[in-house]
């Protein structure tokens, strides 16, 4: 007589690192995965360590951002089964990610050989027909677990609906700080860098600190800001760097100052800086490159001095 | 006993301290070398400024402090404000040339450029990462050619066709000099090529975007160089304004913005004779391992700062 098993299914470990689009896509990743029972741990905030673990390892000429990327990485191994690097190349025509995204799965992987560390990525290519929901279900399938396409699917709608959820959470704050009396500064740079505890944070608060209510150009209705970067650039063709472009045309006339926020070297907000640069006027513009400098000195006088000179011009210092 | 107030502008590469009255007038001042010690430096300011000043007739009520050594100088000196050298320069040139439209400034380590309307800062930009063009860069070229940074203008002026040198980073700048100085281009040339290379990085930089009206204002050690102020009245197609006290207008944007503040503190010149010194701490209760400064005046404890987070607060 033939005994009969019962084969449990050990759902693995799943690695986030907390940096680069985690803070476009945090409640998608850990919904989808919650989703479906696998269990995921979050590399620690970005710290001094992280920052110079990643450069370390990290070619020269590649920006701070991926440094510190690389960084979390190295934070969580040993800690799960799979660390989670999505490749998100492009969303259709003139709707492109910056070309490190493409590259960041196999850059990743090359970069930790050493390492024996098993990555989980996503593909998403609209020049290969693969959109978000398609990228996931191909995911699902790669962690062959035996997850049926119906679960796969029911994962993927609940990680949306909490990605739209998270969303309308933001843009709701950011409609109150809008509504709010004070002196409004408009901070325009990818959300990696401006929610990164480490790099953008700090001038968050600073301002804070100074009264000044900070509002965000990538936090505004995506698809107003695609439309509205057409006036500015027809030819743009980076996704984020198009909704920043945008953002700041729907919210200039609101604020008393811009503040561009970019790692060095960035290639998109090379040309995207230039292009704010000539197109806002008549309201002062302030342009921070962050690097791996550890001072905040340099810019706490740069911030310091640019709220003073707003002041100064509304006659209230 | 009539009011006054005291400035004090601690630079990289210069220490800069000034007395007024109600009415700004210049009572006293004092310029000199921070060499790498800004405590130092401080003391031996107020100790000139004290031998400058009637004590009988004046006493500073309020002082205040910029510069790059602010807060800690500002802590030593007991300021009642410390502000940042833009805005304690922008407040100290309009208050000498309300006209003033444009204000140029190129110092040892950065420059900036601050944009002015009816007599108030509108606008303003400072170099980003890179140092190109400041007067660092003037003194190294100058040691390279064998002449005094102080020379440069006067050799400037002899040139009749100024060298081409790229502006765009100083490590190209420097190559391509000793290149054109050994394809036997004259040293005149070169150096009003220098001279027109740090205006050239200066406008593409830090004056990006930014449109220059006259009058213009010109201030920093660089200021005083006669070959990039020519360089400069040249690019700009304008006369270009320095004022002989122009290296003391930091200073005195702290004295005035210590006046119109309202922090009252009467000054003490015995600082001159108190020992103060500072340790640095390396935090180490989080991976930031913050570097955190410690001011003791003798052996207590003054103030700390350079901790991100309340971990390493130290008082």
């Amino acid at each position: 007589m033939k005994k009969t098993v019962l084969i449990e299914r050990k759902t693995p470990v799943v690695g986030i690192p907390r940096a680069l689009l985690y803070y476009r896509y945090a409640a998608l990743w850990e919904t989808y995965f919650r989703e479906l029972g696998i269990k995921t741990v979050l590399s620690p905030p970005t710290s001094r360590q992280i920052l110079e673990d990643g450069a370390a390892m990290a070619v020269d000429e590649t920006c701070l951002s991926v440094k510190i990327f690389y960084g979390h990485v190295k934070a969580l191994i040993g800690k799960c089964d799979f660390i989670f690097v999505p490749r998100i190349a492009t969303f259709g025509l003139r709707r492109e990610m910056c070309i490190r995204f493409s590259a960041l799965y196999d850059q990743t992987r090359n970069v930790f050989r050493e390492t024996h560390q098993r990555f989980l990525s996503y593909n998403l290519d609209a020049n290969e027909n693969i959109d978000q929901e398609k990228a996931f279900l191909n995911m699902g399938e790669t962690l062959a677990l035996g997850y049926s396409p119906a679960e796969l699917k029911k994962a993927y709608a609940a990680a949306e609906k909490a990605d739209q959820r998270a969303w309308r959470e933001k843009l709701r704050a950011q409609e109150q700080i809008l509504k709010s009396k004070g002196l409004k500064i408009l901070l325009v740079g990818h959300p990696y860098i401006l929610d990164d505890p480490y790099l953008g944070r700090p001038i968050t608060d600073f301002l804070r600190s100074m009264d000044v209510l900070p509002l965000r150009a990538d936090i505004v209705n995506r698809d107003t800001a695609i439309k509205r970067s057409l006036d500015v650039s027809p030819s743009c063709k980076w996704e984020v760097n198009r909704e920043l472009l945008g953002g700041v045309e729907m919210l200039k006339k609101e604020v008393d100052g811009v503040i561009l926020v970019s790692a060095f070297p960035c290639g998109p907000d090379a040309m995207t800086n230039d292009l704010v640069t000539r197109k806002v006027k008549d309201v002062p513009l302030l342009n921070l490159v962050m690097d791996t400098q550890t001072g905040s000195a340099g810019t706490e006088t740069r911030l310091e001095s640019f709220v003073d000179i707003i002041r100064l011009k509304k006659g209230v210092l | 006993m009539k009011s006054a107030y005291l400035g004090i502008d601690v630079g990289s590469i210069s220490t800069k301290g000034v007395i007024i009255d109600d009415q700004n007038n210049i009572l006293c001042s004092e310029y000199i070398w921070t060499e790498g010690d800004p405590i130092g430096a401080v003391k031996r300011l107020v100790r000139s400024l004290e031998k400058q000043l009637d004590p009988s007739t004046w006493q500073i009520i309020a002082t205040g402090t910029t510069g790059s050594a602010r807060k800690l100088v500002g802590t030593i000196v007991g300021a009642t404000i410390v502000k940042n050298e833009i805005t304690a320069h922008a407040v100290g040139t309009t208050t000498f040339y309300p006209e003033v439209r444009t204000i140029l400034e190129i110092g040892g380590q950065d420059s900036k450029i601050i944009l002015v309307e009816n007599g108030v800062a509108v606008d303003y930009a400072m170099n980003t990462l890179c140092a190109a063009g400041t007067g660092a860069f003037l003194s190294s070229q100058a040691k390279r050619l064998g002449i005094g940074v102080e020379e440069i203008g006067e050799y400037a002026a002899r040139s009749q066709h100024p060298t081409q040198i790229a502006a765009r980073c100083t490590v190209f700048a420097e190559s391509d000099l000793v290149h054109k100085l050994q394809m036997g281009h004259p040293r005149e040339d070169v150096i009003a090529g220098v001279c027109n290379a740090v205006v050239a990085n200066y406008l593409n930089n830090v004056g990006k975007g930014k449109k220059i009206v006259s009058p213009v204002v010109f201030q920093g050690g660089v200021s005083k160089n006669s070959g990039v102020v020519k360089a400069f009245e040249k690019a700009l197609g304008c006369p270009v304004t320095v004022d002989p006290n122009g290296h003391l207008m930091g200073a005195l944007g702290a004295a005035i913005l210590a006046r119109r503040g309202k922090g009252r503190k009467a000054f003490d010149f015995a600082v001159e004779d108190t020992e103060f010194h500072v340790r640095e701490a390396s935090c180490g209760r989080c991976p930031n391992n913050c570097e955190i400064i410690c001011v003791y005046s003798g052996n207590t404890l003054i103030d700390a700062w350079g901790n991100r987070c309340e971990r390493g607060a130290v008082r």
